[in-house]
């Protein structure tokens, strides 16, 4: 492309009447680039004036000083031209006032002793925008060679079944595999299912029976049961699936990567990659390498995860005080059983069960936690199974202990309708204990609504166990990825299959497997169906998204992938290892394979490359290095007393955000640092910030979004990498007698932009306190 | 550590709330939205919170015992507050019936009273009484005073030429039907009110609601006569916001029955002791005091029933209906009864005056077993709320 240039800036909001418009302009024309401004550049007749410029070929890449590009970006596309969009507005004139920071007078301008602040950042930020017009280029989309827009659905539950259904119905191939003998899941094995439609009051027939025969009037639906995954190679819209019997044993099944002590040799080195790769072959003897693709294998092109869940084993729970051991006491998933039998009896000696007490708590009067792997699901199947008590015996009696009873949404009809039977009885209470009392069973509770220490006689007692993933026990996916068979970082959602719950539900942590209904999370049928067309729609996007050569999400549209400069390329797997989504497999030498449709485009790959040969057409180590390098660092030639520069790495998913939200609240804080926002602070190289303070910079900062249990990060590990990879750099400041303070990394969710200008305002002070970078002017 | 507690949930007991009017009793979710509304709920264990759950469960031993259900006075503020559409004032007022059904012996009278198909019965029964005591008073004149003259007594009270009840129906046969009526009740409530205080207090120590280990009954009569002028100026009643309007009526009928009653003694006083018969004149200060508290008999429990018929949110049931309009017909026969005497409408006196018998013996006879029987009940409630310092 050959880059014809321009620049437009807008006066208005304020731009004009804060900046000196002269001195801006005179920016871009010493560079020789023509500048227009407009009072009102978002206007159709301003859109029209650089639309004039894109048809008459004059320009084809192009500075918007304006707006911040979160906004206006419908206003100002222009197909095939790269649009550069520098944030006057939100950046530079809202949040910093002329009250604030009077202008200059035509004397003070050429003293030394006077500066502009607000406008040095204007002018910093138009000459960061016109480097990287330069620097980057329009991506090309990558398409796969072979293509493939089949779904594969894993489970043949009430999910698998409504995904594969919501698929099918909106025209695409469905396969579902399921390892039984036969579709429905655990609901086909129900006595009754909650209410699903108004006034929710009364229980109904589960619904996987009708599930099943309208799957059979689906042509495209293939239902293979009695049926596995050995492993799913390949990327979204190619993976290759070999099938096989569960239990058997084949060459495709999947191999594990090797634990990490199996990584170092007998003197604690760590391996080299040809070596390893050798260990791997052999720990995984009888299995193919991933690389290996199945010459029988099937092409699908997303795949929905619903393999579901187990019942919790009670026995392991530690809840000895809940009588586990007696015959009558059974978990909720065992009364289910009984129930889908006939009448309630207990176990131990067939007799009508009619006082049964439900526990849904471990209790103990420590804390008012549930059973793991409980969620509101488990209340309402209390609710609903003691619906089975009084339904089956006009006197049965049913107790229900809980410490949190939830019923969202219409379900909270279903509590009322139980609430109302005069055979059920409900508090929240902490169970103490549970034991053989004559010929039945007592419960000892404390802290109930009725005030003391209860106790309650019953025939049976039912303890509300939870819903374990199946992705606790088994990858289940089998995807043969170098980073493994399963999802990497379960632990962070309870080992259940999940990427972000609140932001990205039905995502997880590899691209093109969605998942959906209780391996997700615990939930009831009715949600299971909702979740399964959220994922359905998922695995739609993705292959139609795939196919044009975009990423899926969160970057959705986004054209460039990651590109490897291979001849630099030092095999040291730092990309394949840090990849929040597996998308690189290195191979027998160590040299990464790139997925290109596993990526999500985070760049944290960019990040980890220590030499610096991964970038994105748009975005590279060079297009950020060379704004970074735009910024004028003012040092004691210009002034008697310098101000201090700072620059800020600001994640675009969170934090930019929220300083945006700053701006837009005319909230000022110190006009000294220069922002530049990055597509995840686990992109972030290291590089910039060495070349930031080299060039003078008094202070780097990296603000991101929130890691660890709670995490936000769009990208499940980006601003935990940045955090790790900003303590290592302290070292090397050091070693150049620069303090580790100069560089800080901080957290904000994008709600936080009343305290961004204070966590800025403390750096720079901070910074200040240290006094001026040594390596200034040289 | 308290005693732990074997929660027995009755079904049946469950079955009688609905069925007395308190059928919103399993909508409590327990935010206790009720106990901060009531604005005469104490701080310590505040009803009407644990009276719900309790019911909701069918404890019966925990309501029936309860004191606290009698301090309620219905006022209707829990019920307006209620965020789940429960009405704890009605099912507190159905607990209460289910008490005094609970404590009154015989029981079977009490489920009688209670039970709206035995209406006829309750009626029938003094409307035979009453028509054979009139028989014999009118056509066995000659008998009875031959039998009175044995013992040395005058049998008739009746009056030549003027229109008097004692004409109809006999002075004797009135106080001789309820004197001993009266005493019967008394001893009724006596035995009653033993269980019922002992039940109170020790469910009182059990909830933790008094520093009262044993019951003082001195203290008692004591906090009994501090009560009396809360009862009376309707101190409790009046806080109430939502049924303020309610207070003046029920104030309106405790007094007229209290001017009754004075009323009543006095001429008992007269007539056996001054050998006096009435009718009395109507320049009789304390025929103005009968007739001021006849009138606002009838227009407090007119008022009464217009209000229950007005509120739709309030539940009315049988217990209600029954007490309000045995009332209002004993004001309405007696005052008409006078009127038609006045007017010299001798048959139409006798008529109203019988009418108004059968009224008398409903209200007086099933005093222990009708809703009336709160007078007894809640005031001594009160009173032990007041010795026990119920806060």
């Amino acid at each position: 492309m050959d880059k014809k240039y321009g620049v437009y800036i807008c006066t208005g909001c304020g731009i004009g009447d804060t900046l000196d418009m002269e001195d801006l302009v005179e920016i871009p024309e010493e560079e020789g680039l023509n500048c227009t401004t407009h009072p009102f550049l978002c206007s159709k007749e301003g859109v029209a004036l650089i639309q004039k410029d894109v048809d008459d070929g004059k320009v084809n890449a192009m500075v918007i000083g304006a707006c911040s590009r979160r906004v206006n970006f419908d206003v100002f596309r222009f197909d095939n031209c790269i649009v550069e969009r520098v944030n006057l507005r939100e950046g530079v004139v809202w949040p910093h006032s002329r009250e604030t920071y009077p202008a200059l007078t035509e004397e003070q301008k050429d003293d030394e002793e006077h500066f502009d602040r607000i406008q040095m950042k204007a002018e910093d930020y138009i000459r960061m925008g016109m480097i990287r017009l330069e620097k980057v280029k329009l991506p090309t989309p990558y398409l796969p060679e072979s293509f493939s827009k089949k779904i594969l659905v894993l489970g043949g539950g009430v999910t698998g079944m409504a995904a594969a259904l919501d698929a099918a119905k909106t025209g695409y191939d469905v396969t579902i595999v399921e390892k039984t003998d036969a579709l429905g899941g655990y609901a086909a094995k129900l006595r009754s299912q909650m209410p699903v439609s108004a006034p929710f009051e009364t229980l109904q027939a589960p619904v996987a029976d009708k599930l099943i025969q309208e799957i059979q009037g689906y042509p495209n639906i293939d239902v293979r049961t009695g049926c596995e995954v050995a492993r799913i190679a390949g990327q979204p819209g190619e993976f290759t699936v070999t099938f096989k019997k569960p239990g058997e044993r084949i060459p495709f099944d999947v191999p594990f990567p090797l634990p990490e002590e199996m990584l170092v040799d007998e003197t604690g080195k760590e391996l080299d990659p040809e070596a390893a790769h050798a260990k791997f072959l052999e720990y995984n003897e009888g299995r193919k390498d991933i690389l290996n693709l199945d010459p029988d294998g099937e092409l699908y092109g997303a795949v929905i995860l619903a393999a579901g869940w187990r019942p919790a084993d009670l026995s392991k729970m530690g809840i000895d005080h809940l009588g586990f051991d007696l015959p009558d006491v059974v978990s909720n998933h065992e009364f289910e059983q009984i129930a889908a039998k006939g009448k309630i009896v207990r176990p131990s000696d067939g007799k009508p069960a009619k006082n049964v007490v439900f526990i849904q708590s471990p209790g103990k009067d420590e804390d008012d936690a549930d059973f793991d792997y409980c969620g509101s699901v488990t209340s309402q199947v209390a609710l609903k199974q003691a619906r089975y008590v009084t339904e089956d015996y006009t006197d049965g009696k049913a107790f229900v202990i809980y410490q949190h009873m939830r019923t969202p949404g219409l379900q909270e009809y279903f509590y009322k309708s139980m609430q109302q039977e005069d055979g059920v009885f409900m508090t929240k209470g902490s169970v103490t204990e549970v034991k053989t009392q004559g010929n039945g069973l007592e419960v000892t509770a404390v802290n109930t609504l009725l005030g003391e220490n209860l106790a309650l006689k019953a025939d049976m007692v039912v303890v509300a166990g939870g819903m374990v993933p199946v992705t606790k026990d088994d990858p289940v996916v089998n995807l043969a990825y170098r980073q493994g068979p399963g999802f990497r970082d379960n632990d962070i959602f309870g080992q259940y299959a999940d990427s972000n719950y609140i932001c990205f539900p039905y995502e997880t942590q590899r691209t093109g497997i969605y998942a959906a209904g209780a391996i997700r999370r615990a939930m009831t049928i009715e949600e299971s169906i909702e979740d399964a067309s959220g994922a359905a729609l998922k695995a739609i996007q993705c292959v139609e998204s795939a196919n044009r050569g975009m990423s899926v999400h969160p970057r959705s549209g986004d054209m460039t992938f990651p590109e490897f400069f291979f001849q630099r390329c030092t095999q040291c797997k730092r990309c394949t290892v840090e990849c929040p989504f597996g998308a690189l497999d290195d191979d027998a030498k160590g040299t990464p394979k790139a997925n290109p449709t596993r990526c999500r485009r985070c760049g944290t790959c960019m990040g980890a490359c220590p030499e610096r040969i991964i970038s994105f057409a748009d975005y590279t180590i060079d297009s950020i290095g060379s704004q970074i390098k735009a910024v004028k660092v003012p040092s004691e030639d210009d002034f008697d007393e310098p101000p201090f520069r700072f620059l800020a790495l600001i994640c675009e998913n969170d934090a930019f955000p929220a300083l945006d939200m700053v701006g837009l609240n005319r909230i000022d804080y110190s006009p000294d640092v220069r922002f530049i926002p990055v597509r995840c602070l686990g992109s972030v190289n290291t590089i910039w910030i060495k070349d930031a303070l080299a060039q003078g910079m008094d202070g780097v900062i990296l603000i991101g979004c929130k890691h660890g249990d709670d995490y936000q990060c769009h990208f499940v590990k980006g601003s935990e990498l940045a955090e790790v990879r900003v303590k290592k750099i302290g070292d090397a400041l050091s070693s150049l007698a620069l303090e580790e303070e100069r560089v800080a990394f901080v957290e904000v969710a994008i709600d936080e932009y009343d305290k961004l200008p204070k966590i800025i305002n403390d750096f720079v002070e901070e910074v200040d306190a240290l006094g001026p970078n040594p390596f200034k002017g040289f | 550590m308290t005693e732990t507690y074997l929660a027995q949930p009755d079904l049946g007991f469950i079955a009688q709330i609905r069925g007395l009017g308190g059928d919103t009793l399993k909508k409590c979710y327990q935010c206790a939205t009720c106990s901060v509304a009531c604005p005469i709920s104490p701080e310590n264990s505040p009803f009407p919170r644990k009276e719900m759950i309790a019911a909701s469960w069918g404890l019966k031993d925990r309501l029936i015992k309860n004191g606290d259900i009698w301090l309620c006075h219905n006022c209707g503020d829990c019920t307006d507050m209620c965020p789940r559409g429960a009405a704890p004032g009605d099912v507190l007022a159905a607990i209460r019936a289910a008490a005094i059904t609970e404590y009154a012996q015989p029981k079977a009278l009490a489920k009688a009273v209670n039970d709206p198909k035995k209406l006829p019965w309750l009626l029938g029964i003094p409307a035979i009484w009453f028509a054979i005591l009139a028989y014999i008073t009118m056509a066995q004149s000659d008998v009875m005073t031959k039998i009175f003259n044995v013992f040395g007594i005058a049998w008739s009270h009746a009056h030549e030429g003027v229109i008097a009840q004692a004409n109809f129906f006999s002075t004797w046969f009135v106080d001789l039907t309820f004197v001993p009526l009266a005493g019967a009740v008394v001893i009724i409530f006596l035995l009653s009110l033993r269980r019922f205080i002992t039940d109170i207090h020790e469910n009182a120590v059990m909830e933790g609601k008094t520093d009262k280990k044993n019951i003082d009954y001195k203290s008692l009569v004591q906090a009994l006569v501090k009560t009396v002028p809360t009862i009376l100026k309707h101190e409790k009643f009046n806080e109430c916001e939502t049924n303020k309007e309610r207070a003046t009526p029920h104030m309106m009928v405790l007094f007229s029955f209290i001017g009754l009653f004075i009323v009543t003694g006095i001429f008992f006083f007269v007539l056996y002791v001054f050998q006096t018969p009435g009718p009395y004149s109507q320049l009789n200060p304390v025929k103005w005091l009968g007739n001021i508290a006849g009138v606002a008999l009838v227009i407090g429990s007119g008022l009464m029933i217009k209000s229950r018929l007005d509120n739709k949110d309030q539940v009315s049931t049988y217990k209600d209906w029954y007490i309000l309009g045995i009332v209002f017909a004993l004001g309405v026969t007696g005052m008409l009864t006078q009127m038609a005497r006045l007017a010299h409408l001798e048959w139409t006196t006798y008529i109203l005056y019988y009418l108004h018998l059968i009224a008398i013996f409903n209200l007086f006879a099933f005093l222990p077993f009708s809703k009336m029987a709160h007078l007894v009940y809640r005031t001594t409630a009160m009173a032990y709320a007041e010795y026990s310092n119920r806060k």
